[in-house]
């Protein structure tokens, strides 16, 4: 066994540096050969490390930068999976790159479908349950069974203090399921925009009657109680209690700590980033962080990876923001249709796994309300694989044609939107998970930014 | 000019973007100069069914279906069987097709009687079928249709319906028999997610065209279906 420890790790390393040298990332592939070589590696290399676990639908990867902005801050020694390869297989790897530094923790952004094999693996001593919402449902067939897996990996650490999004009445229903120490988080009151797209979660999972809400932010998330079982959501422990600012480069809130109040500012634009904002805030808390450390990490960080990352193409400010649902799309929609500036438009869709092979969840997406907004639309463009979906989506959105243009290819599209005689306004681009490592590819030799994996 | 639309169980009813397909006939009847109305009939509220001229009904997660079941045990199921019977035009897709069908049988062997209007029942599997496919409609002189689809049931047709089309690539109905959805008077029943109606404008038209007829003597005029075209194109081209 000790043989097949040390050849795992050998071999894996070296293809660690080879992938490197050519200039992949290699995040996923050396960890999935360790595993093959040494089925117990990850157990064996994350033995003695504390591990902190985001997992979720939306929001896990800004939410973990902000974690791992607050864990530097307090000065432990960590390290992440930051790259965001978060199967089993990317987790693997980080503990190979990582176990001779012997750090303390682990961050580790978990998927919410491999939480439950990951969570077997490792230590697991802090757990982030960001939301629930429907996501490629062709992997992962029904969202309670979602539910179902995150609970089922609860069970491999009971020990684990676990911080919940309190809106979530689906992720609320943990607290009746498992035995661990729970915090809530939560936000206290609506969001500013009416939100009309449908709920992935209408009815009482616990008897089948229809929630009542006093209040909603977005999608499900609210203040939802069932009228006839009692089931309802927790005064959360870190509630926003008020909205005070919001502009498109952050937004200012006032937090009740139990009974403490904290006024905090989180650096990123969009209501929907409260959730992110606040939900690392619950895991610093968890940690037993000072409150000043907290809120200012939060006042501080940088996006990350895709996740309203912010980047000059020859000048033209561009915003790149990762989409993957419904839910998050509708949120981004909602942030734009607040911009009082011009801006330019840039949705690329493909259907490789990663991104879900179903296109449908298009239909989902709240569209229509672009239109709200649609005189600070200077131009959109549409690219990726399933380009013509896309356009089609937006035309039976009632836009107009005449500010729509379809790219055939990613070169074609980088051309146009890094070109600053075209595009003089903020330049927003939302692509689809493999799109976004399509189009990095390509940025990254033109316009020499970061390598992702670091 | 002016039809209205039911949407029977909006918020239960609502997976991968079926809601798509009200978005495309409503805009498809508007471009014609033909109003539309969408009037959603949430649980709990009747359906009078000599309101509307079309019904969509799409589908849902297996954990809705015993509320729906509860729904229906009013005077729902009648009037959507008279619906049917007096030619009113109806679009069912995957959960909504099984729940117009005679039962569903899940795989423990547990049966649930559903609505009884078509001649056909569903038997449900461990095994997904899940994927791009197409199939050609005898209707619509063999067109193609693309879609995707994403269902454990097995739905076997009995000799009072027809199959709304023959599968050229995916599972169809059950997988065996190459038949793909179901027909019977102006019902038209399918697997295909998708959405459907944007990327299957021929389709859409076809189906609308029956609502049309029944209230007023036009055809419906042809509409630029370039990027629609392109769309249906770009998935039909990858799966032959």
């Amino acid at each position: 066994m000790y043989f097949r420890k040390i050849l795992s790790l050998f071999i894996s390393k070296l293809l660690i540096k080879f992938l490197r040298l050519i200039g992949r990332g290699g995040t996923a592939l050396p960890g999935k050969l360790a595993l093959k070589i040494y089925p117990n590696i990850l157990s064996d290399l994350s033995l003695g490390v504390k591990s902190i676990v985001v997992t979720g639908t939306n929001g896990k990867t800004t939410t973990s930068r902000i974690i791992s902005t607050i864990l530097e801050q307090a000065s432990f020694s960590y390290f992440d999976n930051r790259s965001g390869a978060n199967l089993i297989s990317g987790i693997t790897t980080v503990f190979i790159e990582n176990y001779k530094k012997k750090p303390e923790y682990a961050l580790l952004e978990v998927d919410e479908a491999a939480f439950k094999t990951v969570a077997k693996h490792i230590d697991v001593h802090y757990l982030l349950v960001t939301n629930l919402f429907r996501d490629q449902l062709d992997r992962f067939g029904e969202i309670s069974h979602t539910l179902e897996n995150i609970v089922k990996g609860i069970s491999f650490c009971p020990k684990a203090v676990i911080c919940v999004n309190a809106d979530c009445s689906l992720l609320s229903t943990i607290g009746r399921k498992v035995d661990n120490k729970l915090i809530y988080y939560g936000i206290n009151q609506p969001f500013s925009n009416t939100d009309n797209s449908l709920s992935d979660a209408p009815y009482c999972l616990f008897c089948k009657t229809k929630y009542e809400y006093t209040y909603k932010t977005f999608g499900h998330l609210g203040g939802f109680s069932c009228p006839n079982c009692g089931y309802k959501r927790i005064l959360p422990d870190i509630g926003v209690n008020t909205i005070q600012t919001m502009t498109d480069k952050y937004s200012k809130v006032s937090l009740l700590i139990n009974n403490d109040s904290l006024n905090v500012s989180i650096n990123l634009p969009g209501e929907y980033n409260i959730y992110n904002g606040i939900s690392a805030f619950s895991i610093g808390y968890a940690l037993g962080i000072d409150y000043e450390i907290l809120s200012n990490s939060l006042a501080t960080f940088k996006g990350g990876f895709g996740r309203m990352e912010n980047i000059s193409l020859n000048g033209v400010d561009t915003h790149i923001i990762l989409v993957k649902n419904p839910a998050g799309l509708n949120n981004v929609i909602n942030y734009l249709s607040t911009l009082s500036k011009p801006f330019v438009l840039t949705l690329i869709l493909n259907d490789n796994f990663a991104d879900g092979t179903d296109v449908s969840w298009i239909w989902d997406v709240l569209f229509e309300n672009l239109k709200v907004n649609e005189s600070m639309i200077s131009h959109l463009y549409i690219a990726g694989i399933r380009k013509y979906d896309m356009a089609l989506r937006i035309k039976y959105a009632l836009l107009q044609e005449e500010k729509i243009t379809v790219c055939e290819t990613t070169k074609q599209l980088i051309k146009i939107i890094s070109n600053p005689n075209l595009i003089s306004d903020t330049s927003y681009i939302l692509p689809t998970y493999t799109a976004m490592f399509d189009l990095r590819t390509v940025l990254k030799k033109q316009f020499k930014l970061k390598e992702f994996w670091k | 000019m002016k039809l209205t639309i039911a949407h029977l169980y909006p918020e239960l009813l609502n997976l991968y973007g079926d809601g798509g397909n009200l978005i495309a006939m409503k805009n498809r009847l508007n471009w014609r100069n033909i109003e539309c109305d969408i009037v959603n009939i949430p649980l709990g509220k009747p359906f009078i069914s000599s309101k509307y001229d079309i019904v969509f009904i799409g589908g849902g997660q297996d954990f809705e279906q015993e509320v729906i079941l509860n729904d229906l045990k009013g005077d729902k199921t009648q009037n959507i069987i008279d619906a049917i019977n007096n030619d009113v035009t109806f679009l069912a897709i995957c959960g909504g097709y099984q729940l117009l069908g005679n039962y569903y049988k899940t795989k423990d062997g547990q049966i649930y009687n559903f609505i009884g209007a078509l001649d056909l029942y569903t038997i449900g599997q461990s095994k997904r079928m899940i994927g791009d496919f197409m199939y050609s409609c005898p209707e619509i002189n063999n067109q193609l249709v693309v879609g995707f689809e994403n269902h454990s049931g097995r739905t076997y047709l009995g000799k009072s319906v027809k199959p709304l089309g023959y599968i050229k690539k995916g599972y169809g109905n059950n997988g065996e028999d190459k038949t793909e959805g179901a027909r019977y008077k102006n019902v038209f029943c399918t697997y295909s997610h998708g959405s459907l109606l944007p990327k299957n404008p021929i389709l859409c038209d076809y189906i609308l065209q029956t609502a049309v007829s029944r209230k007023y003597d036009i055809t419906l005029e042809e509409l630029d279906d370039s990027l629609e075209n392109k769309a249906h194109n770009f998935i039909a081209n990858r799966l032959k």
